[in-house]
Parts: C-alpha cells; structure tokens; sequence
C-alpha cells in the first residue's frame, strides 16, 4: 500500500486511539452510559473499515470482535464487569501496538489469536469469570514474550549490530578484513545528494571495500529519501586514516566519522540490551516510537478541518472578486502606471487559487480502495467470476466530491455486477470469455475528472428501453422512431425508471440511476451512458476538478449578464437571422457541416427588449456528445467567477446553477446549460 | 604552474561562466570543446589537468566522452557539469570514471572546490 495512505491512515487512526482510550476510561467511571458506547462502537466500526481498507486484516479483525461486544452492550444483552472493561483494555492496548508496528512498515502481524478468542466467548455468553481469570493468566507471560521479540526484531535496524551482521564481520576479521561505521554527513544545500552518496559507495568499493549495511538502506538513499547524514557498516582492507581520508576528500562532504567496530563490546551491547529492554520496556518503547519515526520519515501531513478549507475557499473567492473590482475600476481611468502590479497581483491571486484547490485535493483512491472486496463479495454471492479492473486511483480530485462520490459509484458498479455481468454458463453460451471484466477507471481531462464504470456483460436492449418509456409517455411513439442512442439511454436516469421485472435486493438496474444523476448533478457534473445488446454497458461520469472558482464566459441577454461555464463551450460565432432554418419544427443552424439546433435564450427566461437585429451571437455549447447554439446579445469575455449558490428557495430552478458577483458588483446567473438542453 | 583545465559544454554562455571562475581560482583555461567528440580530440592534443564535462550535448554526449578520455588516459581528472535532475546522468558519469560533478546554476565555490579536489 501506497506510503502516502498509510501516513493518512496512521494520523487518523492514532486520533481513534485516542478518543478510545478516553472513552474507554469514562466508561469504566460510568458505565450505564449509552453515549459514551454508541461513541467507541462507532469508533470501532470506523477503525474495522480504515484497517480493511488498508488491508490490515488482524486489525480490522480485532476491531470487528470488539464492535460486537459493544454491539451487545448497546443493546443491553450483557452489562459491563471490571474483567470485561480489562479484556477490552488489553484489545485497546493490542491495537496501539499494531498502530505503532504499521508505522515503522511491519504490518500488523501481532498474534491476538487468545484475545479474539476471548472475545468470542464472551459474545457467545460462556466466559464465566473465573475461565477469564485463568486466561488472562495464560495471556500476560505471553504478552511479555512479544513484547520483547519486537524490540529484539526492532533493534536490528538502527546503528547497533545484530547478531546476523556481527557473524558477517566476525568472518570478515578472520579474513583479515577492517570493519568500520562510517557516519558520513553531507553539507547543507547539497544538490543531487543520491549522486553524492553514490560516489562514497563508489569510492569505498574502488579502494575494494564493501559497504555491509547502511541506514537509511540504499533504496532510500537512491530516493534521495534523507537528510543530510548516512550511516555505514563498512568491510575493507585499507587503514582508518586511508579511508576517512578517501571519503572526506570527496566534494560536499562535511563530516566524515570512522570508528572501528569492536566485536567484543559490539557481542556485549547485544546481551546487554536484551537485559535493558526488559527493564526499561517503557522507556524503550517511547525511543522506538521516535526512532521509527526518524527512520521511516513517513510523508508530513497535518489535518485540518474541512470547514477551515471552505471558508479559506471563500475567502479566496472574496479576493478573486476584490481583484476583478479594482481590475475593472482602474479599466474605467486607464492608469497605465498600475497595470504591472495589477497583473502581478492577478498572477499571485491565481497561483493562491491554485495551491487551495491543490490542498483540497485528494487521490480518488481513497473511493476507489474499498470496491475491490466489495465486488468480489458480490460476485461471489451473486455466484458470477468478476475481474475488477482499476485505473487511473491517483487521479486526484476535490475533497468534497471523493465525499459525495463513493455512493453513486457503490451503485453503478453493484449494477455492472448485478445485472451487467452474465452467470458463467451464459457467457459460455455466448462466445464471451467465462470470466467478466468491470472497468474503473479515472483520468483527468480539461478541467474535468473522468469516471468510467464499464463491463463487459449483457448490456442493455435499446428497444426494452424505447418500449418502456413510450409505455410511461416519456415520449410519444413518432418520435421515437428517430431518437438519437444517447437519448434513449438517457430515460434510464429518470426516476423510477426500471426495465427489470426482477429486482434483486442489491441493485435493480434503473432504480437508482436517477439517485446517481441526482447525485452527480449535485456536484456540477454529468452522467452518461452507453451500451450495447451483448457488448456491455458504459456509464461515464464527469465532474469539475473544483466546486467554486470557475471560467466562465459572460454574455448578455437583455440588460442582464449570465455567466456560461468555459467548460461547457465549444466555441462562439456571429451569424445572421438568415442561417436560421427550420426542421421538423425546431429552428437549426448548419455549423461546420453540422446541424445544431439553435436555444433563444431570451424567449426562454422571459426577457422583452424592443430592438431586432438580424445579426446574432452564438454560443456553441455542448453537452456530452451533442451541441446547441445558445443566441446571446454580446459577448462581454472571460472570466473567473466564484460560484454562490442560489439558496434554498430557489433550488428548483434548473436553468441556473449558482450565482456569481460580478467585478462591478452586480450579479450574474450561471447558466446550467445540461439542464438546459435537457429539454430539448 | 597553474593546473590546465579544458572546458567542454555546447553552451557558450556556460562556457564563458565556467571559465571565468576557474580563471579566478588561479587555473588556466587551455581549451574549450561544445561536444563529446571536440573534447576528446581536444584531450588528445592539450593533455589538460583537469575537463569539466557538460552531460548533454549534440554528437557525442558527456558520458561517452569520459568513456572515450579514460581509454585514453586512465588518470584523467574529469568532473561533470550537470543539471539539477540527472541524478541518474550523474551516477552514471562517476562509473564512467569521473571524480566529482558540479550543478547548474553554478556556485563558484563549488566549482572551486571541485577543481581543488580532483587536481590534489
């Protein structure tokens, strides 16, 4: 698993530990107290999630033994014992230890095999007192024996000798070899420190040297993963003086310490810290904590709030109108002399902007993690052999919509598992290789992200469809007859929309999808989808990298200003009244040899103005595959505007997805331009 | 005597940079080389103490260049001149058999430095 999850799965589990252990202890104080269990149940289940993810099975497992006994409490069927707050405890204690194993990189292998088995008995309602008693007894000496096996494992690692090692040299002196630790410490600002490194190794091998052991290990250091300062088990045959000489004459080098290794007191100090380590266990263990940390230097992250991002968002957003105010006050007198800092000032203002939607961003990975198990448990019961195919995790995108995401993709791909993919005998029978593929996949395109859910399974049968929604007068049976493919799809969005007679308990194909459009539409995106009879079925979701500062393009309708998303236009034209045709009823323009049907904007909203020009702005929009030409009055020009939402009162308006204010201070609507032509 | 140094990159604009720390650092600039195959003539007829060794460069990159020098004369002093980001170049370059390198932008002290180093 990826290092960078880890650090954020440590953070957060660390944090759980904490308000468990404080939970825990106000329990004990106070037992009855429904609160206080709900809290660490939900905790638990949080913590069984997180772990699972992370593939941490014996966390995850430790977690799910201890959110059934608080599941038990919670619902009354056992009440709270001193022998059971310390069984609890010792599992509290048992995940700290697992937390602190996974951050220095040793999973989470820790044998709890007696603790679940504890737990299980008592979930079973057999513990009696006295049995536990003899358990705990059992258990303690075991606990110590792992204690110390840890520590022993632990402390092969830093500069101190192990036994596998000190053997090594021990064989190299009676070869007549030198041993030494070599402490090298490059200078500050060092540039292409691997480089550097690379030429002391280079060097202590040249003069026939061989470096046995270095921390950090070579890995990290051809990672340019450390400081400034690395540290060496080296064999050779050359002198002391020679060798510190060879190394500190090599450039950016600032200190060299060369020591020579006595076996003697290098075998002592092993038998001696074995001793320690059981004396001092605590203190020990607090220097391993900090020692691992120095060791594994695991990606710094801080969490904050999600609130302080957004009102940081706001705030930026409250600069970018400042900026677009003075910009267009000082356009008004034309003061030359500003314009230099005017610019530097829209340059650091977008860099500001671009560095805030950065920290709200995050791998999708984090949504996309927890479907692997999800589709394998489905196919199993659903008795169907599913190959789940992921691309595209790092893709990275608004912290909010990872939020919102999960559900929507939950649901499409019990879907693809559901009813894409055909039993085995079925795809036998079909010429289709036995084994059905989901496709998840995640890339960025523009100012988008793209989620594809795809399978190769039975897809759905166009005329079912078709059939369907003329029998629900979605549309009548004339002009079905030359509905494009995407809009007969499109019906599969509407509410309550199902071609399947059976619905299974997990998903019914078309129940739901217009959940999932609600969904995405939420978050400024779009829903597709594609299929064919026997081919499969494509769903392709598209959402704006970010939610609230956006390129737009302003025009005129009337005396008002609207505000059209960059990101929806194709591009814009002027044309004449002339090239307006009439087909079938609806007025069209040929554009570049296509045929796109032309929106009146101003009849739409209502608005009267007196003048008539035969002369007309476009603006070519488009939505998926298809383009309208919007009529504008003018094109006013380009700019970033921060998206208000319209409130509560106004949320049925479909036409408009927000409101902006304008550098004047005025405000423009933003048009929601798939809602738009949705009707059309 | 001061030490002889050739200075090989394509650049001139680095050439020119180069040789004026080296020339105030009390060497002397014998020759100048803009690629792989210049420099290795230039070698063969200057006999320099010390090539600083630009990486990329049309003809013959820099890392065949020390190649071709060391077959040469084994004893060469060569250090390379590379840009932040060619760690690997770089690695590469000290196998071939250079003994230090130098990154761009240059500190004069570094180059300094370098040039004290390997003329030892």
């Amino acid at each position: 698993m990826n290092e960078q999850y880890l650090s954020v799965f440590l953070d957060e589990a660390r944090e759980y530990m904490e308000s468990l252990n404080e939970n825990m202890l106000k329990l004990e104080k106070d037992p009855e107290d429904m609160e206080i269990i709900n809290e660490i149940f939900r905790v638990l289940h949080t913590l069984k999630g997180m772990s699972a993810t992370m593939g941490f099975e014996n966390m995850s497992k430790l977690c799910h033994r201890m959110e059934n006994i608080f599941d038990d409490l919670r619902n009354e069927k056992m009440k709270i014992t001193t022998e059971l707050m310390d069984t609890l405890f010792a599992g509290v204690d048992a995940m700290e230890k697992m937390i602190q194993m996974m951050a220095e990189g040793k999973g989470d292998e820790l044998d709890v095999s007696d603790l679940l088995n504890t737990y299980e008995g008592i979930i079973k309602g057999e513990m009696k007192i006295e049995e536990k008693k003899e358990e705990e007894k059992l258990e303690t000496p075991k606990k110590e024996g792992e204690k110390s096996e840890r520590i022993k494992e632990y402390e092969k690692i830093p500069i101190e000798i192990d036994e596998t090692l000190l053997h090594t040299l021990e064989e190299a002196k009676k070869k007549d070899y030198n041993t030494y630790y070599v402490k090298v410490v490059l200078e500050e600002g060092t540039l292409l420190k691997s480089a550097r490194m690379y030429m002391v190794f280079h060097k202590i091998e040249e003069m026939g040297g061989e470096v046995l052991k270095s921390i950090p290990p070579v890995e990290d250091i051809e990672n340019e993963k450390f400081e400034r300062e690395v540290e060496l088990i080296v064999v050779c045959k050359i002198d002391r003086n020679k060798l510190h000489e060879a190394i500190g004459n090599i450039s950016e080098i600032e200190k060299v310490i060369v020591r020579e290794i006595d076996m003697e007191s290098a075998r002592g100090e092993i038998e001696e810290r074995k001793v320690e380590t059981k004396e001092e266990k605590k203190t020990v263990e607090k220097v391993e904590a900090k020692e691992s940390s120095r060791m594994k230097r695991i990606t710094q992250t801080i969490r904050v709030d999600i609130d302080k991002l957004d009102t940081l968002m706001n705030l930026m957003g409250e600069l970018v109108i400042a900026r677009s105010r003075i910009a267009d006050t000082l356009r008004k007198y034309q003061i030359k002399e500003v314009d230099e800092s005017l610019a530097q000032l829209s340059r650091v203002t977008l860099d500001l902007q671009n560095i805030i939607m950065k920290i709200r961003m995050v791998p999708i990975a984090f949504v996309f993690n927890r479907f692997p198990r999800m589709v394998r448990d489905l196919a199993r019961r659903f008795n169907k052999e599913i190959n789940l195919v992921i691309t595209g995790q790092e893709t990275e995108l608004d912290r909010t919509v990872v939020d919102e995401i999960g559900e929507p993709l939950l649901h499409l791909l019990r879907n693809a598992v559901d009813h894409g993919i055909e039993p085995k005998e079925e795809r036998i029978a079909k010429g289709k290789p036995p084994v059905g593929t989901i496709v998840l996949a995640a890339r960025h395109e523009g100012n988008n992200v793209i989620i594809e859910v795809s399978d190769d399974g039975r897809g759905m049968d166009k005329e079912k469809i078709l059939s369907k929604a003329i029998e629900r007068g979605l549309i009548d049976e004339a002009s079905a007859q030359n509905l494009p493919e995407d809009k007969i799809f499109s019906f599969v969005f509407m509410p309550g929309f199902s071609t399947k007679e059976d619905v299974s308990d997990v998903s019914g194909r078309g129940v739901g999808m217009d959940v999932v459009k609600s969904a995405i539409e939420a978050l400024n995106g779009s829903v597709s989808l594609e299929s064919k009879k026997d081919e499969g079925t494509k769903v392709t979701i598209r959402l704006p990298l970010t939610l609230a500062i956006i390129q737009a393009l302003l025009v005129t309708i009337g005396d008002f200003v609207y505000a059209i998303p960059i990101v929806n236009i194709d591009s814009t034209m002027a044309a004449s009244e002339d090239d307006v045709q009439i087909v079938e009823n609806r007025e069209v323009m040929v554009v570049r040899g296509e045929i796109i049907p032309i929106v009146r904007l101003k009849e739409m909203f209502g608005i009267e103005t007196g003048k008539k020009s035969r002369n007309i702005n476009l603006v070519i929009v488009k939505n998926g595959p298809r383009k309208y030409g919007f009529v504008v009055d003018r094109l006013l020009g380009q700019d970033d505007i921060v998206i208000k939402s319209l409130g509560k009162l106004l949320k049925d308006i479909k036409e408009f997805s927000g409101g902006a204010i304008l550098g004047d201070g005025s405000i423009a609507l933003i048009l929601d331009v798939s809602n738009i032509v949705s009707n059309i | 005597m001061a030490k002889r140094v050739l200075i090989v990159d394509d650049a001139a604009f680095m050439r020119m940079l180069l040789k004026d720390i080296i020339t105030k650092a009390g060497y002397e600039v014998v020759g100048e080389a803009t690629n792989g195959v210049e420099a290795v003539e230039k070698y063969k007829e200057l006999k320099p103490d010390i090539v600083t060794m630009d990486i990329t460069m049309p003809e013959m990159n820099g890392i065949e260049a020390i190649k071709k020098i060391k077959e040469i004369d084994p004893n060469a002093n060569i250090i390379v001149c590379s840009a932040m980001g060619q760690q690997a170049m770089v690695v590469e370059a000290i196998q071939a058999g250079a003994k230090d390198f130098i990154v761009k932008p240059f500190q004069q002290s570094r180059v300094v430095e370098a040039l004290n180093k390997v003329s030892k």
